[in-house]
């Protein structure tokens, strides 16, 4: 018993150092794929090729004042920030890094990682609300709805991988994609899954409620410092254990592909496909433009759930007669 | 042709209206017209009835009176129309915004550099001068002027 | 459009305002926005936090005096207005301008158009939430802005068109450079269509998107590319040709609907064409004199009016001269375009959502200091 909660506390520590090294080198990514998307080479000052540029901004955001903006809310203001990374350390608990490397390996693994990550979005909500701005509420109120209405097709995508499995153990999932990955056996479930998940996290082209050129910063208008910088560290978590969702449930893991492992640890073959993933979504964010609210949740509602619940019916029917 | 026909309305119209036509072309336009302080509403509904549109309003500031010129334009080559009107220091033109909405902003503009009110304009707040400004910068009387004339020093 | 009654839930609409420090307001502007919900209930412009005073200081300089500023107020389109008011200066007192100035000035002023456009193809994807065409299209006018530097020694704020020509010659390496830059741009057009016209996302964004009609614009006097997007082929490098246009050949590119999507086909297409003037232009190219010969130092125009209209890269523009005799103006009014063009959004965004305020106020292209003057 005590040593199931060594591993525990073990765990959780190793998930919050493992987030920071993350963070870091998400920021640092980012920045070098937007800069060579756009002709230009991205931070080259601070370390080689820009690599401590993170940590400069880091060391940066901390030395800046607090700022609690006119007649906010001042436990929800700063709250929030908290809220919305804290949860989302969950989520590394259950995760499969490798055979045997998931820090507890619950039978209900991808619940548990599904139902904290919903509570960023109140969160959100108590960001924006709390800062006594309209255009934070604005943005807020927007993220609420985006999110609400794509965490359904998430979720549909998800039960129909957890239909063919049987089971919502991330570790039995990944061992069933021994011989064949997921996402050939359901690639619209896949396909729905990451644009979901981009949605989720608020990257373009959904992002909307943070969006730039049109509410000044969306929900995060109002802070700065330290929880501008915990709201941006939340959205890389978020990205990783998106994408490394995806991973476990429709790319095999830390399996190669077919099973053939070419002596690689799963590890890296988990973080390899998981940051492959992650690059990806940071392509699109750069290429396409932003879509339009209404036609965000026009999108959400008439495309994709329907699709997703086509997808669930005819996995239940193949599953059940075949 | 649009020319013609707006010059027959017009003609008919104000007949003792002077029409100088302009042969040179500095002017830009082909004709102006100038019409009494009452006759800009015929004149500017003659116009959009006609489809022209209005390209300009600005104002002149001379010892004597002030003068509005409308600069019309049609969508055809060579198509612009000056209407001068002379108007008093005192006295007030009235407006045109009803017959073509873009000259609000233009009305107010005008207003706000020379202090002309325009009757029927709702909308007399300052726009480009701040909210509060209660003086007139093109008058020849504000700031640094480098000469003020009478009408008939330019115009003879 | 809003389907819901508004008069009866007035506590619902609260007022926003859009600017004067915002990302995506094209200089310092400021819209009072009534909003319900995400839709808008009215829209006022508020404008004058650029005004400097330029009508004002026209009266107070001579023709000379005034010729820097006449880029500077719509410095998006600086040669443009350099040019339009020389024009407006050499046609008062009379001045014959060489033919090799002529086309010199042309090219000048057509390079200008196309930066302007590309600064707003840039800008305008930006703001729609596609952050990489705007360093694509800043590289292209990159290009431009090194070959009007060589030839002017400024960037942004010309003062190259002098009464009676030109201020410098155009030498080899001010054509090979444009010619270089003409050849670069031909398959950029295709690169620039891949990544944005063909983008779903943004066909979205802007089709049916701000529609102007022709009522609306003829209401306000709405110009340029966004008269042109909804069908009426008005130009005045057309309608009154001034320079050498009339021996150049090119075409007026015209929309149907009007909406923001017609508009940035308007202005796409435009730059293409202006490509080709600059294309027949260097290739007419006479040799000559820059500059009149003899431009006297102390202006004596006749007295009366001159009003010049030129083709800016947001529509009819003009100068309003009056003279007095000396050697400066009585009165110096200049028309810009951009002050009808952003007048027409009090009918325009009212229904609109607040995204689609953005993309409307994007695909006009106002100028905001050009407004302010």
């Amino acid at each position: 018993m005590s040593s199931d909660w060594f591993r525990l506390i073990l765990g959780l520590l190793i998930a919050l150092g493992f987030s920071q090294l993350n963070a870091l080198f998400l920021v640092w990514l980012e920045r070098k794929v937007a800069g060579h998307i756009q002709l230009r080479p991205g931070p080259m000052e601070v370390g080689p090729h820009g690599l401590l540029q993170t940590i400069a901004d880091g060391v940066k955001l901390v030395g800046k004042e607090l700022i609690l903006p006119f007649k906010a809310d001042r436990k929800l203001f700063f709250l929030a920030p908290v809220l919305v990374f804290t949860p989302v350390l969950v989520g590394f608990l259950v995760l499969p890094f490798g055979q045997n490397m998931i820090i507890r390996d619950m039978n209900l693994g991808v619940l548990l990682i599904f139902g904290f990550s919903t509570i960023t979005v109140l969160a959100i909500l108590a960001g924006g609300w709390a800062s006594n701005n309209k255009y934070a509420l604005l943005g807020a109120v927007r993220s609420v709805a985006q999110n609400i209405a794509y965490e359904i097709p998430l979720l549909l995508s998800v039960m129909s991988v957890v239909l063919m499995v049987n089971s919502l153990s991330f570790s039995e999932i990944v061992n069933s994609q021994k011989t064949v990955w997921f996402i050939f056996l359901q690639p619209l479930a896949g396909l729905i899954y990451l644009i979901s998940a981009t949605a989720e996290t608020n990257r373009a082209p959904f992002d909307i409620p943070e969006a730039e050129s049109e509410l000044v910063a969306g929900f995060h208008t109002e802070y700065s410092g330290m929880g501008f910088g915990l709201f941006f560290l939340a959205e890389y978590t978020n990205m990783f254990i998106v994408c490394a969702v995806a991973t476990s449930l429709f790319f095999g893991g830390w399996q190669g592909l077919f099973g053939i492992n070419l002596g690689i640890p799963g590890v890296f073959w988990f973080l390899f496909k998981t940051y492959a993933l992650i690059f990806i979504i940071m392509w699109v964010r750069w290429t396409f433009p932003r879509v339009r609210f209404d036609q965000l949740m026009n999108f959400a509602w008439k495309v994709m759930i329907p699709l997703s619940l086509v997808n669930l019916v005819i996995t239940a029917i193949v599953l059940k007669f075949v | 042709m649009k020319l013609k026909e707006i010059e027959k309305v017009l003609v008919e119209k104000f007949p003792d209206a002077p029409l100088s036509r302009d042969e040179t072309g500095m002017s830009g336009a082909q004709w102006s017209i100038a019409v009494a302080l009452s006759g800009i509403r015929e004149a500017a509904k003659a116009f959009d009835k006609a489809g022209f549109f209005l390209e300009s309003i600005t104002a002149l500031d001379f010892e004597d009176t002030f003068e509005l010129v409308y600069h019309f334009n049609y969508y055809e080559p060579k198509s612009r129309v000056v209407v001068r009107m002379l108007c008093g220091h005192d006295e007030v033109p009235q407006s045109i915004c009803d017959i073509y909405r873009g000259a609000v902003w233009l009305e107010r503009e005008v207003h706000e550099f020379f202090g002309i009110k325009f009757s029927g304009n709702a909308d007399m707040r300052m726009l480009l001068l701040p909210e509060d400004a209660d003086y007139h910068p093109l008058r020849k009387n504000f700031g640094k002027v480098s000469a003020y004339h009478k009408r008939e020093v330019i115009y003879g | 459009m809003a389907e819901q009654d508004i008069t009866q839930e007035t506590s619902r609409v609260y007022s926003l305002n859009l600017g004067p420090q915002h990302p995506s307001t094209h200089g310092v502007l400021r819209i009072l926005l009534d909003l319900d919900g995400e839709y808008i209930v009215k829209a006022d412009p508020v404008i004058g936090y650029g005004h400097r005073g330029h009508e004002k200081m026209g009266e107070n300089r001579p023709y000379k005096q005034f010729l820097p500023n006449s880029s500077r107020m719509d410095y998006l389109s600086g040669m443009i207005f350099n040019h339009g008011f020389v024009l407006a200066v050499e046609k008062l007192v009379g001045i014959e301008v060489p033919e090799r100035a002529k086309y010199i000035r042309v090219i000048a002023s057509e390079l200008n158009r196309i930066s302007s456009h590309l600064l707003w193809f840039g800008t305008y994807v930006m703001d729609l939430g596609g952050f990489t065409p705007f360093l694509y299209a800043f590289d292209d006018r990159e290009q431009i802005l090194d070959i009007l530097d060589s030839v002017s020694g400024s960037r942004l704020t010309y003062s190259y068109c002098r009464f009676g020509g030109v201020c410098r010659d155009v030498d080899s390496r001010f054509i090979d450079m444009t010619r270089a830059f003409l050849k670069r741009m031909e398959t950029r057009w295709a690169d620039y269509d891949n990544l944005v016209t063909k983008n779903i996302i943004f066909i979205h964004r802007t089709r049916d998107v701000g529609i102007i009609d022709r009522e609306l614009c003829r209401q306000y006097g709405v110009t340029g590319p966004n008269l042109r997007a909804c069908g009426v082929s008005f130009d005045v490098r057309r309608s009154e040709p001034y320079e050498v246009y009339d021996r150049l050949d090119f075409e007026v590119p015209t929309g149907s609907k009007g909406d923001a999507l017609d508009r940035y086909d308007v202005r796409f297409k435009e730059m293409q064409q202006s490509c080709r003037i600059i294309d027949q232009a260097l290739d007419q190219l006479p040799g000559g004199a820059f500059v009149a010969e003899k431009v006297p130092q102390k202006l004596k125009p006749p007295k009366g009016d001159v009003y010049t209209a030129f083709e800016s890269a947001r529509g009819l523009s003009a100068y309003y001269m009056v003279s007095d005799g000396s050697p400066g103006p009585y009165r110096c009014h200049i028309r810009v375009p951009s002050f009808g063009n952003l007048n027409a959004l009090n009918d325009v965004l009212p229904g609109t959502m607040v995204a689609d305020a953005i993309s409307i106020l994007g695909s006009i292209d106002v100028v905001i200091p050009e407004i302010d003057r």
